[in-house]
């Protein structure tokens, strides 16, 4: 199980699911091409294939509607959040680095001073309170095996809240995901989990 | 019903060989680009950041606009002939107004250095180091231009075809949903082209307002605006394009594919209730673009989600099951033509469906922004809307049903699939290693192997593309002379 676990990411279920997808596509083209060397008319033709587009119809929007609903469970929004987080942080992204403190800014955008570098518990829900003071750009947070686990736009004007919990402590990388510039690659920070 | 008229006929056929060469044209320049983005990616090379990025604006708008003007320069052609009296002069007008705007493109992005992104999301234009404030008013107007072109031509295909079926309302079908069949026919063509313009015209609407406003502020400094509205209209414009490109090709491919299989497409209830469907789809699906912007009501991110599953229903069940009935037991000589239309109605379906699962909501916050999102959108741009592109071609180039039966899918057609299919999966991998997309290399990210791995599957899809380009030489081989020779 503790073998198993980690490969189910997010990530690897799309690439498996659109795999699957492509595999099925293709087996219909290589069927269709093989299939048009010999003729039949094609009022038969139609009447074999509406019934099979009718079964198709029936479970195409079975499965759409249950995968529609069992993935409203896993949404990156905050719900009536009414257990308050154990932390909040104050992020602001600006042309090419982040600030980031402990506690709720009073302060603009501009004159909020923070370090692109910042340590937190692990197993603890954090609050990032996430904006910008130039442009769009996007904090997302990777984890130590580089991949990416949770982002939120940081937007002038705006603030996002994003909510995660570190499951596990180590070092956590934070990349731009929102291009804002040349150096826009090069917008990094750290996070340390302890 | 149009009236043979040959004089007027060979007037369309110049325009749209005129335009079918320009494409041939510029497309392998466009991919070239995409070539010295992916080597230096992959540290092959090393181009500055700067040009890097006015490489990929370039890049972008460039085939975004090159391919939609070609998609409906192609429907202008085969209405034209076909089925009503259209205006070839504004024909030329448009074809001149799209050069000038690629031309003022150009100039920014590579003299400029112009280099936002093809969404020049609102304030970086003005916001950027790397490039002159100069190239940011070229950059705008020259869309505008290119707006005015698309717009001045899809309302003139709208328009005439009113004229010549009545009403709106029987341009998108709705006289087949009462109980007696119409007494004029409609032919899909037309349903199609209407489901797929009309809301093109509104995001052409919607694209200008933006630019205004940017120009606007490119004036005058201390005008802003909301950010959060105009990354919504930049997205509406930018999705809509993309999504009706698409359409306008499977628009040609239902009247041009029964030429193969001597079995009719034609219009009936579910198809106008497909394309209805359709027509309101790609309007709302547009709000997948802004999941991640969480300040955004969460019921336009569920309406996103929405429309996006939605719109796999009438693209599925309707086109590609009547692709089906057309190709089924059809005793089809496989030639170059049906084969790159059915080739390219799954290209569509593959990377459709790899957007639908980037479209859920609970998956776009892992996948958002890495290569993922150009792996789906390339998958159905290259395999598809490009494969339709070649088709139709090939279609033009010969001038009977012989000579098209008999251009096989040879070895410039496998190696252009094969290519593009192994470029496709590199960025596919890349968006599963969570690696970023628009970055100009990977050397800055410091964490797990993002970096090594971005840079490998960078380099691997460099050699793709150079098969890429290696096939679509090989095609251009027969397919120039042939295509000039048409005209004549
Ligand atoms: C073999 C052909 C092509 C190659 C090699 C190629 C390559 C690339 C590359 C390397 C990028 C940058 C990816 C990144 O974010 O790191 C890109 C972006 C893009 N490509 Fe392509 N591409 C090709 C075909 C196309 C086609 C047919 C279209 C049609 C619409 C297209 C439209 C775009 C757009 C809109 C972007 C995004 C630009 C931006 O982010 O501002 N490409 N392409
Ligand atoms: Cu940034």
């Amino acid at each position: 199980m503790n073998l198993i676990v980690p490969l189910i990411t997010v990530q690897n279920f799309a690439g498996i699911v659109s795999l699957i997808g492509a595999i099925v596509v293709l087996s219909v083209v290589l069927f269709l091409i093989s299939s048009a060397s010999s003729y039949e008319d094609k009022h038969e033709v139609k009447e074999k294939v509406y019934k099979a587009r009718k079964r198709y119809f029936i479970g195409l929007a079975s499965v759409a509607v249950i995968l529609f609903f069992s993935s409203l469970q896993f949404l990156p929004y905050p719900k009536n959040q009414t257990t308050p987080a154990d932390k909040i942080v104050t992020v602001v992204a600006m042309q090419w680095t982040w600030k980031m403190g402990e506690g709720v800014s009073t302060l603009s955008p501009h004159d909020f001073v923070g370090t692109n570098e910042i340590t937190l518990p692990a197993n603890k829900s954090i609050q990032f309170v996430v904006s910008s003071m130039d442009v769009n750009h996007n904090f997302a947070i990777y984890n130590s095996k580089g991949d990416l686990v949770a982002q939120t736009q940081a937007m002038p004007e705006y603030e996002n809240q994003l909510y995660y919990t570190f499951p596990e402590p180590g070092e956590y990388a934070i990349l731009c995901l929102e291009y804002c510039g040349m150096p826009h690659g090069f917008m990094t920070g750290k996070i340390h989990i302890n | 019903m149009l009236q043979e008229n040959p004089a007027e006929q060979k007037r369309h056929k110049k325009l749209i060989v005129i335009w079918s060469v320009t494409f041939l044209i510029l497309f392998p320049v466009l991919i070239a680009l995409g070539l010295l983005m992916r080597l230096n990616q992959g540290e092959v090379f090393k181009i500055d950041p700067g040009t890097f990025y006015a490489l990929m604006t370039l890049h972008g708008l460039g085939m975004a606009g090159v391919l939609f003007s070609f998609s409906w320069a192609a429907l202008f052609y085969l209405i034209g002939t076909r089925y009503i009296k259209l205006n070839i002069g504004l024909g030329y007008l448009v074809y001149l107004l799209v050069l000038i705007g690629t031309v003022g493109l150009v100039i920014a992005s590579l003299i400029g250095k112009f280099a936002a992104g093809w969404y020049l999301l609102y304030p970086l234009p003005f916001k950027g180091v790397s490039w002159t404030g100069w190239s940011t008013g070229l950059t705008i107007v020259s869309l505008i231009i290119l707006g005015v072109a698309w717009l001045l031509g899809s309302l003139h295909v709208v328009y005439a075809l009113a004229k010549e079926y009545g009403s709106f309302s029987n341009l998108m079908g709705w006289q087949y949903l009462g109980k007696t069949e119409p007494e004029k026919e409609l032919p899909s063509i037309v349903l199609i082209t209407t489901a797929s313009l009309v809301p093109a015209i509104l995001s052409f609407i919607v694209g200008a307002v933006f630019l205004i406003m940017n120009l606007m502020q490119h004036f005058e400094a201390s005008l802003t605006f909301d950010p959060l509205l105009l990354k919504n209209m930049v997205f509406f414009f930018g999705h809509t394009l993309v999504n009706v490109t698409m359409y306008c090709c499977v628009a040609w491919v239902y009247v041009l594919l029964p030429e193969f299989t001597k079995r009719d497409w034609k219009v009936n209830k579910v198809v106008v209730y497909s394309w209805n469907g359709t027509f309101i789809f790609i309007m709302f699906a547009y709000f997948h673009h802004l999941y991640m912007d969480f300040v955004q009501p969460v019921s336009l991110h569920y309406a996103g989600q929405i429309a996006s599953y939605m719109s796999s229903i009438p693209a599925t069940v309707v086109t590609m099951f009547g692709l089906i009935v057309q190709v089924y037991h059809a005793k089809i000589k496989w030639s170059i033509i049906p084969m790159a239309f059915l080739l390219g109605m799954a290209g569509w379906a593959i990377g459709g469906f790899a957007a639908v699962v980037d479209s859920t909501m609970s998956i776009n916050k892992i996948l958002h922004n890495t290569l993922w999102v150009p792996a789906h959108f390339h998958t159905y741009m290259l395999l598809g809307v490009v494969l339709f592109i070649l088709g139709f071609l090939f279609y033009l180039a010969h001038n009977n049903k012989e000579e098209r039966d008999a251009v096989k899918p040879g070895l410039g057609f496998w190696t252009f699939v094969f290519g593009a299919s192994g470029f496709l999966l590199m960025f596919y991998l890349g968006g599963m290693k969570s690696v970023p997309r628009r970055y100009a290399d990977y050397t800055g990210i410091d964490i797990g192997n993002v970096h090594e791995t971005g840079a490998l599957l960078a380099k691997t899809a460099g050699g793709f593309v150079i098969i890429v380009l290696i096939g679509l030489l090989i095609m251009y081989g027969s397919l120039f002379s042939k295509l000039l020779k048409a005209s004549k």
